[in-house]
């Protein structure tokens, strides 16, 4: 019997019972819709994350103090690299430039006669906006009362703040400074980590004069400030070595981070390829466990299809047995149970996954994300769908196969 | 007389088995009465059904239908009629002995291949009339043909030749469920004649009609033998059995005795 006519003859018996074939379609729809919104969802947002890190160059090593392996990018980070360590840094083979980062804790900035509360301006150098794209205006001079912001931050203040503008901060000690805005910035081209991607207010100022944090080099033996993110930024040709001479540096007693962490705490010395990656492997971590709950939905699905065919073969006794005695093969009787399972199946994922897209659009929408579509998801969920028919159908098509024809005829 | 064998040029025929009837010539493939190996020969043929107590529904029995015979088998029940009907239908097998269906030992085949094997040397007609519900007639006409790997155009072309034959031109898109007793008995005849089988089996055919009805229906049966086919009729009322050349008495499992008319 060739598979049209198996086909045609399947499609024909789920005719003839449309509701309990859509009900039993609609337990498929769900699952399969329910994987392919979380799996929509989960590419969504890690394409997201990961355009922002991969927006800004891949030759950058970033440098934080963390607890253990995981966790420690963005703000957080113990302030133990040195002036000592920024300069012993440089000196490594294709390192071409450092970029230090310390945190300012403050309570207020002041423009003009509007003060608006604000817990922190983050210290640096001019180095950092070498790449930057600046909206106007130019870097801070290390040394001087200048400040630079981004859009963001400009927007803080009515009017906007422009290049020129004087603003009054206040530290947390209560102790204030003037300084000068010279430039806004438009993003810093990656070498503050997710400085674009949280799309922060940031007030950067010069390390020189404005940062305080200070702590005794144990190499230098002088008080210097001491930072707790660094940016080291490679010859792009030779990142990985760089990278790994960079982690040697501060593995050896030689560096001041090596003598002041505290214990359990390690350097930890990623290029945007980790942070990519560390961030991908969350996020796939978290879509396979959501899509994994999903799963739970197929397989009620599947248990509807099953259950449906064994319900079918039952009633259906007698046909069997009308075909048997007509000459179909046990396989023929098979090949037809399964076909309609599979149908079943089949047709709740090409409902499922547009229903499924349909439902990822909706999360990306509400999560602010821009959609991004998983196409091996979707091939995976039809290629699923037949596959939960195939298992589903199987046992009762094994069953519908087995009737005999002799007790089947006699059955009223 | 019309010829409700295999017509000319739409004859059924499988690639893979040249053994299947041609049906090209209007008296079908199968030889002429009396001549020729027996359609059905049944050699010392013993039924056994295992279970708490083994019963022999058949002993022993030797029986031979002839191409082109018209052989009514009788008994009461329990006296190893069905038995007979799934042995010579290619539905069972013996316990011992050997049934030949068309000079083919249906013990010796495989599953699928006895599957096959009914489907095109064997039409069953049974008493209560086994149409799929959901098939229109000329649907259900051809059902042996599409295990038999006929194609579709050819399927319905035959199917509903068949069934104008049989007087049932005007009902080819009914279902069952429209249809009368005696027209859905029509239909399973023009079911059991689509595959141009070698022997047609009929169970209490007029079992489940009325009277009248069961007359016409016996009259087809009778032009069917004229042209041609070899027919084995099961019955418990002699009026009907009397149709057939001759009546084979069945009881507890042995041939009590053979009648010919």
């Amino acid at each position: 019997m060739d598979l049209s006519e198996t086909l045609r003859i399947s499609v024909r018996s789920l005719r003839s019972h449309r509701l309990r074939a859509a009900l039993t379609v609609i337990g498929i729809v769900i699952g399969i819709a329910a994987v392919v919104t979380f799996a929509t969802f989960g590419a969504s947002l890690k394409a997201d994350v990961v355009s922002e890190i991969e927006g800004s160059s891949a030759n950058e090593v970033y440098l934080v103090a963390s607890e253990g392996d995981e966790g420690g990018f963005g703000g957080a980070g113990q302030p133990v690299f040195t002036e000592y360590d920024l300069s012993q840094l440089r000196e490594i083979e294709g390192v071409q430039r450092v970029v230090p980062r310390g945190i300012v804790p403050v309570s207020a900035i002041a423009h003009d006669n509007e003060t608006i509360a604000q817990r922190q301006v983050t210290a640096t150098n001019a180095t950092a906006f070498e790449t930057a794209t600046f909206e106007s205006g130019r870097p801070f001079r290390n040394g001087a009362s200048e400040a630079v912001v981004n859009r963001p931050a400009a927007r803080l203040f009515p009017g906007n703040l422009s290049t020129g503008d004087e603003l009054s901060i206040t530290r947390s000690s209560g102790e204030r400074f003037e300084v000068t805005v010279v430039g806004v910035v438009n993003g810093t081209g990656g070498q503050l980590p997710f400085s674009s991607f949280t799309e922060q207010p940031r007030v950067f100022v010069p390390a020189d004069p404005f940062y305080q944090s200070v702590v005794e080099s144990p190499n230098a033996v002088s008080n210097q400030r001491v930072y707790s993110q660094v940016t080291v930024v490679t010859d792009p040709a030779d990142t990985t070595a760089t990278q790994e001479r960079v982690r040697e540096y501060f593995a050896s007693p030689r560096s001041d981070a090596a003598r002041l962490l505290p214990e359990g705490y390690e350097v930890a010395a990623r290029t945007n390829a980790d942070l990519v990656d560390s961030i991908e492997r969350i996020v796939t971590r978290l879509t396979r466990f959501v899509t994994g709950i999903a799963v739970i939905a197929l397989i009620v699905g599947a248990v509807g299809i099953a259950n449906i065919m064994l319900v079918s073969v039952t009633e259906r006794t007698r046909e069997i047995g009308i075909m048997k005695a007509v000459g179909a093969r046990s396989r023929d009787v098979m090949e037809l149970f399964l076909a309609e399972a599979v149908l079943l199946g089949a047709l709740g994922a090409l409902i499922g996954v547009p229903l499924g897209i349909a439902g990822g659009w909706v999360a990306t929408r509400y999560a602010e994300i821009p959609l991004e579509l998983a196409p091996g998801w979707f091939a995976a969920a039809v290629a699923v769908g037949v596959l939960t028919g195939v298992v589903a159908g199987l046992y009762p098509a094994w069953r519908a196969a087995r009737v005999d024809p002799i007790d089947a005829l006699r059955y009223e | 007389m019309i010829n409700l064998r295999g017509s000319p040029g739409t004859g059924v025929t499988d690639a893979t088995d040249t053994e299947v009837a041609g049906g090209d010539s209007p008296a079908g493939a199968n030889p002429a009465p009396g001549d020729g190996e027996p359609v059905v020969d049944l050699a010392d043929v013993t039924k056994t059904y295992e279970g708490a107590v083994a019963v022999e529904a058949l002993s022993h029995v030797s029986l031979s239908l002839p191409a082109g015979s018209y052989t009514a088998v009788m008994g009461p029940s329990g006296s190893g009629k069905s038995t007979l009907l799934n042995l010579v239908g290619g539905l069972d097998t013996p316990t011992s002995g050997t049934v030949r269906l068309d000079g083919q030992d249906i013990a010796a085949l495989s599953d699928a291949e006895r599957a096959r094997a009914r489907g095109r040397t064997v039409g069953f007609v049974f008493q209560t009339f086994n149409l799929m519900p959901r098939l229109t007639a000329v649907e259900n006409v051809a059902l042996p043909l599409v295990f038999q790997g006929v194609d579709r155009g050819e399927r319905r072309e035959r199917a509903a030749d068949l069934l104008s034959r049989v007087g049932l031109g005007d009902r080819l898109d009914h279902r069952p469920s429209e249809l009368s007793g005696g027209q859905r008995q029509r239909v399973a005849i023009a079911r059991a004649l689509a595959a141009d089988p070698a022997l047609l089996l009929a169970d209490e055919p007029t079992g489940n009609v009325d009277t009248e009805t069961g007359a016409q229906i016996m009259d087809l049966f009778a032009e069917l033998h004229e042209a041609g086919n070899t027919i084995l009729l099961v019955t418990h009322e002699r009026r009907i059995a009397e149709h057939a050349e001759r009546i084979v008495h069945f009881r507890d499992g042995v041939i009590e005795d053979v009648e010919e008319l």
